[in-house]
């Protein structure tokens, strides 16, 4: 019992992670079709800027903002400079796009910094625990817990009560429409890029708190994560990506946690296979998502 | 009918038109093989050593390309699994084809007792298809269930999971991989040493590919890629043709991917990732996905870019003869290069050129156009078929609630052979969600859709379209990058398949009696309005239906064209023997070429019967004549 309880603690902690990755997925895909790969990115650009900061002796409270501010401006550029180019394409060219677009970035790093690992300090409370009843708590996990409750709350009062959202929720129902009802194009894609941005940015302060290094290909295990989660919940569905982010967390940490020992490193791969069966039985994802084709 | 099969009989085999889709494919590729081989020749030739590894990888990587053209390439959906499946064929090959004193230095320990197994190089290669097919089976059944259809995101997603999957493995089973840093290999100088099964590899992939594309397979496969859901209105199952497109393309694929592990004479996870994913679809994309020619060339383009990339990264500009002194761009010239190069290749080729260089084209088509006389003349319809087959459609009480809108109420209609039917009415009275329920489209809530006595709902969409109804679309879903006349072609195999036993007019008479003859070579996304609107008629026309099914044909159209267009439906339902039902708003088009005629008002019919009945019933005029005429 303690341990499914450890357990949960730890899947939800890593879970919130993977939410707000998967919300920053799902907000875009709303707006534009678009899967974005290069989603991990952001994450690899703030990962450098932590890593230049904090060796300039620049402490975590001052790097946190400036992380959150890199990641939303980063997304920005990104859009301006490749997805805005393609907007409206097929999935396929939007596709390959965002493909392309991690790569051109993460070999920008490969060419101007280098392929070496940059490790920089944790802040110190990472590691600690405390004690709550027979549960070893981390100070961390309760941290990034209680910020994406937070975040959560915030983002669905933006998306259900202010214009913005009410913008960014007819363009994912119909882009068209919501145009010829007086919804700007410019303004919600870059409002749900920013969005997008911002939350990546905030879970990029934790992704890179936890590790404490940055590659050029950093990015590409959080943005498969987004991705996936997003999927796992049903694409298109905000809630549904919120949800398939817990799921992958807990669903890894209690694969990791009961398989035995010779096995555990292929936990990744058992955790593909379970999505595959999701797959299999649940083609739509865990939220159906309408999707009404005219004919 | 026991008519004899007729001409008919030879088409109805893998491939629709022998000298357009065998010979001239063969003497096609035959052609692209030896320029791009002898081309190779004369590169290593000027650069020895360094050029002859180059040339020998471009064409194992050819290979590796071909494979994923196979798929993505017929059917539109995006695959980045392809290298996991290169890592599945690989790491068999490596470990059935290493001989086991080899082995036991890396591998001692191998499950299955895999590490005393010796099985040569060439059954080794057959394994690898083996085992990599099986695993695409499941891959593809995986596909199938997620509503893999062009573009479909969630089946690149799919395939993504796959070669992170693959790459996991592979790092994380050291007793079967060698893992993440020794990995498996040939002992010193187990490099292949002759070219040939490299050249047999290459010229059969091609040959493969080409003719894949060519067939019957690949032909309905294409029609799903263009638009899923009128290949289904017109009896493509497209889940079908993905799987086999599927296997094909990934059998080409372990055979490179054996050839990239023996030619390199070791295998490290790393090979099979993400880099090589990147480096292979680049060449697809810059090339042009739905071309074979453009695979082999955009092989070619980037494989020159590369090194050139390479060469300025190593010795600054002096590549150019520019004399220029690389020291102050030093920094910009790294190894590194060559992935920046790939990744803005491909960025740029998406936001300017999506389709690549080539395109669609292909160079034994355009042989073939060259080299086959162009008849000038439209063939003349033959004489009207009569059908005996005496069929009929009865739709009955169909009820269809979206949410909480009631679009049907206990409506029906009934038609015969021989008879053309109308359905008019107001905007939203539920015309198209008839024609969405007949033809599986949309769920009735309630209700019986019966062909000659058999129950519909319920059919899934294609079988609908083989059992004799097939549809027009009001908002024009064409085969857009087919020509005219392989818009009818698709459909008519469907026909020939499904009806071997009734005649199916040929391809260019469908054509010419839809007034298209001075089109029948241009893209379908290239017409006008009207003439799109003719094709489609005749695309469904050329599944041989029972009944034609059409969506407003006249919607959009002048009224000399709607005036025409009576004609045209006519010809067409003669041609192939088929009744109609039609929808549209167009009174003097529905009153021109109807028999009989039903109104729906909100859902539900409030008048039926013959077109001057129908001008004189009050219901009718009130809801629909008096609020159109006004």
């Amino acid at each position: 019992m303690t341990e499914l309880l450890q357990n949960l603690i730890d899947g939800l902690g890593r879970g919130s992670i993977y939410a707000l990755l998967a919300l920053g997925v799902a907000v875009i895909f709303g707006v534009m079709h678009l899967l974005n790969f290069a989603h991990g990115e952001l994450i690899t650009v703030s990962g450098y800027v932590a890593f230049w900061t904090i060796s300039e002796g620049w402490s975590w409270y001052l790097v946190t903002p400036v992380i959150i501010g890199t990641a939303i401006v980063t997304s920005l550029v990104i859009e301006r400079v490749a997805f805005s180019r393609v907007r409206g394409s097929s999935d396929f060219t939007l596709l390959l796009t965002s493909f392309g677009v991690h790569f051109v970035v993460s070999a920008i790093f490969l060419l101007y910094v280098s392929a070496s690992v940059k490790t920089f300090s944790e802040p110190g409370w990472v590691a600690n625990t405390f004690p709550v009843g027979s549960l070893n708590i981390e100070v961390y996990d309760a941290v990034v817990i209680g910020v994406t409750l937070v975040t959560l709350l915030a983002t669905s009062w933006l998306i259900q009560r202010t214009m913005f959202g009410l913008a960014l929720r007819a363009a994912a129902a119909d882009f068209d429409t919501a145009r010829l009802m007086g919804v700007r194009s410019d303004t919600v894609i870059r409002g749900a890029f920013a969005l997008s941005g911002l939350l990546a940015g905030i879970a990029g302060v934790f992704w890179l708190m936890r590790s404490g290094h940055t590659t050029p290909t950093v990015g590409i295990t959080p943005m498969l994560k987004g991705v996936l989660a997003a999927l796992i919940g049903g694409l298109g569905s905000l809630r549904g990506a919120v949800l398939g982010g817990f799921v992958l967390g807990l669903a890894e940490v209690l694969l990791r946690s009961r398989l035995p020992d010779s096995v555990a490193s292929l936990t990744e791969g058992f955790v593909f296979l379970l999505i595959a069966l999701l797959f299999i039985f649940r083609p739509q994802g865990l939220i159906r998502v309408a999707h009404a084709e005219r004919v | 009918m026991a008519e004899p099969r007729g001409p008919n009989a030879a088409h109805a085999g893998m491939f629709p038109n022998l000298r357009r889709d065998v010979a001239f494919p063969i003497v096609g590729v035959g052609l692209l093989f030896g320029v791009f081989v002898a081309v190779g020749l004369l590169y290593q030739n000027s650069f020895g050593g360094a050029g002859e590894r180059l040339v020998t990888t471009a064409m194992i990587n050819a290979i590796i390309v071909l494979g994923i053209q196979i798929y993505v390439g017929n059917t539109g959906v995006l695959s980045f699994g392809h290298i996991g499946f290169g890592a599945i064929a690989g790491y068999t090959f490596a470990i059935f084809a290493i001989a086991p004193a080899e082995k036991i230095k890396r591998i001692p320990d191998a499950p299955l007792g895999l590490t005393d197994v010796d099985m040569g190089s060439w059954g080794a290669v057959g394994v690898a298809i083996a085992v990599t097919v099986v695993v695409a089976v499941f891959v593809g059944i995986g596909l199938a269930r997620s509503g893999a259809e062009s573009g479909a995101v969630a089946a690149t997603v799919i395939t993504l999971a796959l070669l992170f999957v693959t790459h996991e493995v592979a790092r994380h089973w050291p007793e079967l991989t060698g893992g993440e840093r020794a990995g498996l290999s040939f002992r010193i100088g187990g490099k292949l040493d002759t070219r040939v099964p490299i050249y047999l590899a290459l010229a059969g992939a091609l040959v493969l590919a080409r003719l894949f594309a060519q067939s019957r397979r690949g032909r309905l496969a294409k029609a799903g890629r263009e638009d899923d859901l009128a290949a289904r209105a017109m009896g493509v199952n497209p889940m079908v043709q993905q799987m086999i497109a599927l296997l094909t393309s990934v059998a080409v694929v372990s055979v490179g991917a054996s050839l990239k592990v023996y030619e390199t004479g070791s295998l490290l996870p790393e090979d099979f990732f993400f880099f090589f994913t990147l480096l292979t679809l680049t060449m697809l994309i810059v090339g042009g996905r739905n071309s074979v020619t453009g695979a082999l060339f955009g092989v070619a383009v980037i494989t020159v870019g590369r090194e050139l990339a390479r060469r300025m990264g190593q010795d600054g500009f002096e590549v150019f003869g520019l004399g220029l002194d690389s020291e102050p761009l030093d920094w910009i010239f790294r190894e590194n290069l060559q992935t920046v190069f790939l990744g803005v290749a491909m960025l740029g080729f998406m936001i300017w050129r999506p389709k690549g260089l080539l395109s669609d084209w292909e160079f034994d088509d355009w042989l073939y156009r060259r080299f086959t006389r162009t008849q000038s003349a439209p063939p003349v319809p033959q004489a009207t078929m009569s059908d005996e087959s005496e069929a009929r459609l009865e739709v009955s009480d169909v009820s269809v609630v979206f949410g909480g809108f009631q679009a049907l109420s206990q409506s029906g209609f009934e038609v015969s052979s021989g008879e053309v039917v109308g359905i008019i009415g107001p905007n939203g009275a539920g015309k198209t969600t008839m024609l969405n329920v007949i033809t599986g489209l949309v769920p009735a809530t309630s209700g019986q859709v019966r062909l000659n006595g058999k129950e519909l709902i319920g059919t899934p969409s294609h079988e609908v379209a083989r059992a004799g109804l097939v549809r027009t679309f009001q908002n024009l879903r064409l085969f857009g990058s087919l020509t005219v006349r392989e818009n009818v072609e698709v459909t008519r195999l469907v026909a020939i398949a499904e009806h071997d036993d009734r005649s199916t007019p040929e391809t260019d008479v469908l054509v010419a009696a839809a007034g298209l003859w001075d089109h029948r070579d241009r893209r379908a996304s290239e017409l006008d309005y009207g003439n799109s609107r003719r094709l489609e008629l005749a695309r469904a026309a050329a599944a041989r239906p029972l009944f034609l099914l059409l969506d407003e044909p006249t919607s959009g159209m002048s009224d000399t064209e709607s005036l025409a267009m009576v004609e045209q439906v006519q010809t067409m339902a003669a041609l192939v023997g088929a009744g109609v039902v039609v929808i549209d708003h167009d009174l003097d088009f529905i009153i021109g070429i109807c028999d009989r005629i039903y109104c729906l008002d909100r859902g539900s019919v409030i008048a039926s019967g013959t077109p001057e009945e129908i001008q004189a019933d009050p219901a009718v005029q009130a809801a629909y004549l008096g609020s159109s005429a006004s």
